[in-house]
């Protein structure tokens, strides 16, 4: 893969911002936007900026095939069976959501996660524990952050009408193996659903062979603009499903009394969409089969091997997770005693215009539960090259030993 | 401390630029939280600090080091001497406000209110050195015998007594603002040419005869010069022309105006305004109270007692 060639695609990192190079670590939050995905977006506002479906114009009809295109892309992309499994959301957050209310769960009923998920995939069950009884467990850890599959098999039974879980922690990079979760779940009848925002930009995820019942994730992590997210859902059970969101875009007719929803996907995509977005996913999802996602996680895993060879020389540093950095993808986080992270990020943005993220990753319940205040984050993609890795580690080494 | 320090620099800031004032509110957040007995967890400080640091660190990793080891004391530092340098420009305002410059009645040296000067400017009486620099506190009236001059006596317990020259600009500028304070309060009034320009010196012997032959014509007749223009006012043929405007018998004025008994009089007021050990005009003393160079009216007004 040549990376400076890909990198003449992305604006940013030829600019610069104020005429020095950007080194942009903070890919789990957003990735940077290739050329084709801004001109894609750009193109619709330019050339049709009007609505799919409802309109019998030829914008319309053009709206229509390109987000119809962008749907059977990201199908492809996830190998789900048919284009009308895939329902657009705004990211993964909504993905999450819709399945947690429209699922039908009632008192009493299991929810399992594991105990280092994101808000967007904890809060929704707290609420529903609290509002309708439902029963929120949590599979703890093993001491290096791993998943406990022994643990959670334990934790399943008949009573667990969904498992779900961060398939790719945004918090130190592990992955879960979700394969013999899904197979242990639908043993008991469960079913499962897996936020994949961390996965599905740096790995090779195949819904059918997973056998995943949902999945979610956002098209900003990927390429995509912001304000894009996708959940696939098995047809028969997106079927099923009540919409969470109704009105606009979701029915076929209504009368006063009435009203008969529109088949998949328009069901749960209610109101007006985010068009361009959902047109700037699908050249997203085409930049990335050109790339191909192994030789993305090739060049995460060698950057991941070499900062985490340099960071643990640092003196009072943690890295949380693994000490294998294959078993990390291409997330290090870490902390070190007596330092703000907060303090390390932004010196190392005003010092060498490097972007890494700082705080608890909106994984608060982790950090509380370990009693650790914050941590500093770095996140690859494939534009990121070893030379920025040395500038990253130069910087950090320099700050690391101002700030202590 | 640096929340504080941080609030009132970026509320100044924030009154010119939209960016600083979202920083002005978050440093309000967090003051408000400590003065509110709460911690400051806004991450503000740790924000703006992380920032400075950053920036110091490009250029010395050694300041940067000792900035963040003393964070805390250097903000107390400008804070102290932010408060010093708001008090002092708070002293600089009333002092404008009180005495129409920014370092005290009659002081001299920059102001931001008045930044040419304009209230302290005086022609000098002479360009000649001294040991001790010219200063207010030794201007002495004892010298002047007051019933010598041109004088509005309205029997008032305030008094003013003006030193200008005719050509000065100074003067000049002043002159309109001590004519409509007489227009508005009631002062005994005396007024003293001192020809600090060479060529206005011939007029002493002028304002002498023309007070002996009329007072009141003399006002009239002062009120015309200082309105005239400097060449004019140099010129003796116009000085006559004037003269002979106001009503003054202008054959009389000139026999006076030329005879030595006049001038030895002048001469004499002259030594009498010298030994006062004016610097400059114009100076007016309102009360025994010195005014050097053009004052704004209210500083007159003030001084006066009749502004409040």
């Amino acid at each position: 893969m040549d990376i400076q060639k890909f990198k003449q695609d992305f604006p940013l990192l030829q600019k610069g911002i104020k005429g020095k190079p950007v080194v942009y670590f903070d890919n789990a939050c957003q990735t940077l936007r290739p050329l084709s995905v801004i001109e894609a977006v750009n193109q619709y506002y330019r050339e049709y900026p009007a609505c799919a479906g409802r309109s019998v114009h030829k914008l319309g009809e053009l709206v229509t095939k390109k987000c119809d295109e962008a749907r059977k892309l990201v199908a492809d992309f996830i190998g789900a069976k048919r284009r009308e499994e895939i329902i657009f959301t705004r990211n993964t957050t909504e993905g999450i959501n819709l399945v947690a209310h429209s699922l039908g769960l009632k008192a009493g009923d299991v929810v399992i996660t594991t105990d280092k998920e994101h808000n967007s995939n904890l809060v929704p069950w707290q609420r529903l524990a609290q509002k309708i009884g439902i029963i929120h467990k949590i599979v703890p850890s093993k001491k290096d952050n791993t998943f406990d599959l022994e643990a959670f098999t334990e934790m399943v039974d008949e009573k667990v009408k969904l498992v779900s879980m961060v398939l790719t922690s945004n918090l130190d990079g592990v992955t879960i193996p979700a394969l013999e979760i899904i197979k242990i779940t639908h043993r008991h009848g469960g079913k499962v659903l897996l936020d994949a925002a961390q996965a599905i930009p740096h790995q090779q995820i195949n819904v059918r062979k997973l056998d995943v019942d949902f999945l979610a994730f956002s098209g900003h992590k990927m390429l995509g603009p912001s304000g894009t997210g996708v959940l696939y859902g098995k047809y028969k059970l997106l079927e099923e499903l009540e919409p969470f969101m109704v009105g606009g875009d979701t029915v076929e007719y209504s009368t006063y009394k009435d009203h008969k929803f529109l088949p998949l996907p328009e069901k749960f995509e209610a109101g007006l969409q985010n068009y361009a977005g959902i047109i700037g996913l699908g050249a997203a999802v085409k930049y990335l089969d050109k790339i191909g996602l192994e030789n993305i996680a090739k060049q995460e895993k060698k950057l991941n091997r070499f900062v985490t060879k340099e960071i643990e020389k640092l003196p009072n540093t943690t890295i949380i997770g693994p000490s294998d950095p294959a078993l990390r993808g291409g997330i290090v986080s870490f902390y070190v005693k007596g330092v703000d992270p907060h303090q390390i990020a932004l010196i190392l943005d005003e010092s060498s215009n490097i972007m890494i993220r700082s705080g608890q990753h909106c994984v608060h319940s982790w950090f509380h539960a370990h009693n650790i205040q914050a941590s500093a984050r770095v996140s690859f993609y494939f534009y990121n090259t070893l030379e920025e890795v040395e500038m990253f580690i130069t910087n950090l080494q320099r700050t690391v030993k101002l700030l202590t | 401390m640096f929340c504080l320090l941080a609030l009132i620099v970026f509320s100044i800031l924030g009154i010119f630029s939209a960016s600083h004032r979202q920083l002005a509110k978050e440093a309000f957040d967090c003051v408000f939280r400590r003065v509110t007995l709460r911690p400051c967890n806004t991450g503000f400080d740790t924000k703006i600090k992380g920032k400075i640091i950053g920036k110091l660190l490009n250029r010395s990793e050694f300041v940067a080091k000792l900035l963040n080891k003393h964070f805390e004391i250097v903000s107390w530092v400008f804070f102290i001497l932010l408060l010093s340098s708001s008090l002092w420009v708070l002293r600089g305002g009333y002092n404008f406000y009180m005495y129409g410059s920014c370092n005290g009645l009659n002081e001299s040296g920059f102001c931001a209110f008045d930044p040419s000067g304009e209230n302290n400017k005086i022609s000098q009486v002479d360009d000649s050195c001294s040991l001790n620099p010219p200063s207010e506190s030794n201007l002495d009236l004892t010298a002047l015998s007051l019933s010598e001059y041109p004088t509005k006596d309205v029997n008032s317990e305030d008094s003013l007594i003006f030193i200008g020259c005719y050509n000065c600009d100074y003067t000049r500028k002043a002159y309109p603002l001590i004519q409509k304070l007489q227009d508005n309060y009631e002062f005994n009034y005396t007024f003293i040419h001192f020809p600090v320009k060479e060529e206005t010196s011939y007029i002493s012997n002028y304002v002498y005869c023309a007070n002996l032959q009329d007072p009141e014509k003399l006002w009239l007749f002062n009120d015309k010069l200082f309105v005239s223009s400097k060449e004019d006012v140099a010129n003796n043929e116009y000085v006559d022309k004037v003269a002979v405007e106001v009503g003054l018998d202008i054959d009389k004025l000139q026999v006076c105006v030329a005879s030595e008994e006049t001038q030895k009089i002048v001469d004499d007021q002259f030594e009498q305004v010298r030994a006062t050990e004016i610097y400059g005009t114009p100076t007016i003393f309102i009360n025994g109270k010195a005014l050097v160079g053009p004052k704004p009216y209210r500083v007159y007004q003030r001084v006066l007692g009749k502004f409040w």
